[in-house]
């Protein structure tokens, strides 16, 4: 359904991608820790390697918990889907795309 | 020339307030009625009859402003009384104020909003009746939106966070809860904005989101913000008899009118009910002497008021309860700990300070909550409580994922596993969308155009545009000031508090 209105309706959204130039937004969740409200969001570039992009955007994030262990990190998802990470492949290689959900369980 | 001799006897209220209202109105004769009332047609609600409208104030604006200045004299005397004895001395604790810091910062800017709203209803509706009415609400709220200034700027010569609230309300990340919600209201047409504000607002919602906070200042020893209710009191029962009126006059019209009112009824509920997860964290979590659980007042005030008395009586209109409502009773029982969570998470970037329950309020909240509290909120405080007593305090290094309706952060479970975050997404022109619940998600994916255009002060501060990437630039921007913000314990706000309470000599000011 349309909005109602009394004109064309019709802006760009103000968060596409092209506003993020080469980087994009990225979301982690780190299933079943109650001690984070939520999932976080970060800004990272779309050619940063995964194994880049664990140790130096999520660990520091997750060590916000004092018993986080990042050798522990395991069983990563891509939304609702198994995803077995390389360190070397980037996040677009990898399909991790503008403000895509990341999971992963300790 | 001389004066006329004073009129012997007034008229009766009736006549008066006939001759002074749908009197005055009359027809164009030289601009068509369209171009005199542009924005009447375009949502697709049909009145066949204005003057069906029934005012049941009778108000006249000589009366209304009597009425009101005998208010403000009263709530003055109390603020003046107030500010000489040095009243804010017997406030429950310091702490209570985080919930008047989270008032003056996220509702006294709507207060402001809605007397801009409705004065462009008062221009702008077609009716002279429903324009009176919206006049005087207008009116109302800049009253609202001064008084409360008034009152709660008692509290910023002595304590935090109180400096900067209007700045503040238009850029940091929990106050674009609100924000937003009244924008969203704001943009829409005249009758989408009378469902939204004076109905699912003001008359649904009106005793989860404003009352609370009074009841906690008259448990709490706030004189001043419990006499602005007092003085707000029969304007607010005006507005939610304008709300019932609205929605009824609007259904009787035509019956074509109804489904268009169900679906804002059922995007308004929602979206009233989310911005009201504050006010659950703000109840159960941040005053010192609690009023009631917010499952309680949910349950009073919603479920057996609105659903139980207020929805039968729709029925007959062909009007359903709210799409989604199941969701929020089943997650009467999580709401406020999730919503605390957040708050406590992120207190480092808010106007106001959070703690770590203590071991009193904790077992109260485990009295109030039998069902969820011990089993999945008291371990995550008992952590945060063993961190604490080492000299630690745990908050969330980063930034959260929003929702782009509500605007809260997504922390909000799946309504059958409170273990479970619930996340929906939707795509929209090649890009994907998140919502936290699937109210939210059924709101964006019926108008995506106007969501996708949401300022979401997380993407924001990536984008660069909130004053820099760090946080002490983030909070500069945001006219945080250090101390406003953080944990409560060891704050300026406590040991002021305990050095006023010391009993040493008070120091002049």
């Amino acid at each position: 359904m349309a909005v109602k209105a009394l004109y064309d309706y019709e802006f760009p959204s103000a968060d596409r991608a092209e506003n993020f130039g080469d980087d994009q937004l990225v979301y982690v969740h780190w299933d079943g820790n109650p001690l984070f409200c939520s999932a976080a969001c970060f800004r990272v570039p779309t050619a940063m390697p995964f194994g880049e992009f664990v140790a130096g955007v999520v660990a520091p994030w997750a060590a916000s918990d004092p018993d986080f262990d990042a050798s522990a990190i395991t069983r990563w998802r891509l939304f609702d889907q198994p995803l077995q990470p390389a360190d070397d492949a980037s996040l677009a290689d990898l399909g991790v795309g503008h403000k895509a959900l990341l999971h992963f369980s300790v | 020339m001389t004066q006329a001799k004073p009129r012997a006897k007034k008229l009766p209220l009736k006549e008066r307030y006939a001759l002074l209202t749908r009197d005055l109105d009359w027809e164009p004769s030289y601009v068509e009625r369209e171009k005199l009332f542009p924005y009447t047609s375009y949502e697709g609600i049909k009145i066949h009859d204005w003057d069906g409208w029934q005012d049941p104030f009778r108000l006249t604006v000589d009366a209304y402003y009597k009425y009101q200045a005998e208010k403000d004299k009263r709530l003055y005397a109390v603020l003046d009384s107030f500010a000489q004895s040095q009243g804010h001395l017997g406030l429950a604790d310091a702490s209570y104020l985080n919930a008047i810091k989270l008032f003056i910062q996220g509702v006294t800017p709507l207060e402001y909003a809605a007397h801009r709203h409705f004065a462009y209803l008062a221009r702008y509706l077609e009716g002279p009746a429903p324009r009176f009415a919206a006049l005087c609400q207008s009116v109302d709220e800049l009253r609202h939106c001064q008084t409360q200034i008034h009152t709660i700027s008692n509290y910023n010569k002595y304590y935090g966070g109180f400096h900067s609230w209007s700045k503040m309300h238009d850029r940091v990340w929990y106050l674009s809860v609100p924000k937003s919600l009244f924008d969203d209201a704001m943009t829409a047409g005249p009758f989408e904005f009378l469902i939204s504000i004076s109905f699912s607002f003001e008359y649904l919602l009106t005793n989860l989101l404003f009352v609370p906070f009074m009841s906690g200042a008259s448990f709490n020893g706030d004189m001043p913000t419990m006499s602005f209710g007092f003085s707000a009191q029969s304007d607010e029962s005006r507005h939610m008899t304008l709300g019932l009126e609205a929605i009824k006059f609007l259904l009787e019209q035509d019956e074509g009118n109804v489904p268009i009112i169900q679906a804002w009824i059922d995007k308004w509920f929602w979206r009233a009910y989310r911005m009201s997860a504050l006010v659950a964290g703000m109840m159960d979590y941040m005053l010192p002497k609690p009023v009631m659980s917010w499952k309680e007042a949910f349950e009073l005030y919603f479920e057996d008021q609105m659903l139980g008395g207020l929805f039968p009586d729709l029925e007959y209109y062909g009007i359903t309860p709210p799409r989604h409502v199941e969701d929020a009773i089943a997650e009467k029982d999580h709401l406020s700990h999730q919503v605390y969570k957040i708050l406590h998470n992120f207190s480092f970037a808010a106007a106001f300070t959070t703690q770590t329950p203590s071991e009193e309020h904790s077992a109260w909240l485990s009295e109030q909550y039998p069902g969820s509290y011990d089993e999945l909120y008291k371990p995550v405080w008992d952590k945060h409580a063993r961190t604490e007593a080492a000299g630690g305090r745990i908050f969330f290094q980063g930034l959260p994922q929003l929702c782009q309706v509500c605007q809260v952060p997504m922390a909000f479970t799946e309504p059958d596993d409170p273990t479970a975050i619930s996340f929906r997404t939707s795509e929209f022109t090649g890009e994907t969308f998140h919502t936290c619940s699937n109210g939210c998600k059924w709101i964006f994916d019926r108008e995506p155009e106007k969501f996708v255009q949401a300022w979401l002060p997380v993407h924001q501060i990536y984008q660069g545009n909130c004053g820099g990437p760090s946080v002490p630039e983030v909070l500069d921007w945001y006219g945080i000031q250090d101390g406003d913000n953080g944990e409560y314990k060891g704050s300026p706000d406590q040991r002021s508090w305990a050095e006023w309470h010391s009993g040493a000599p008070k120091q002049e000011s």
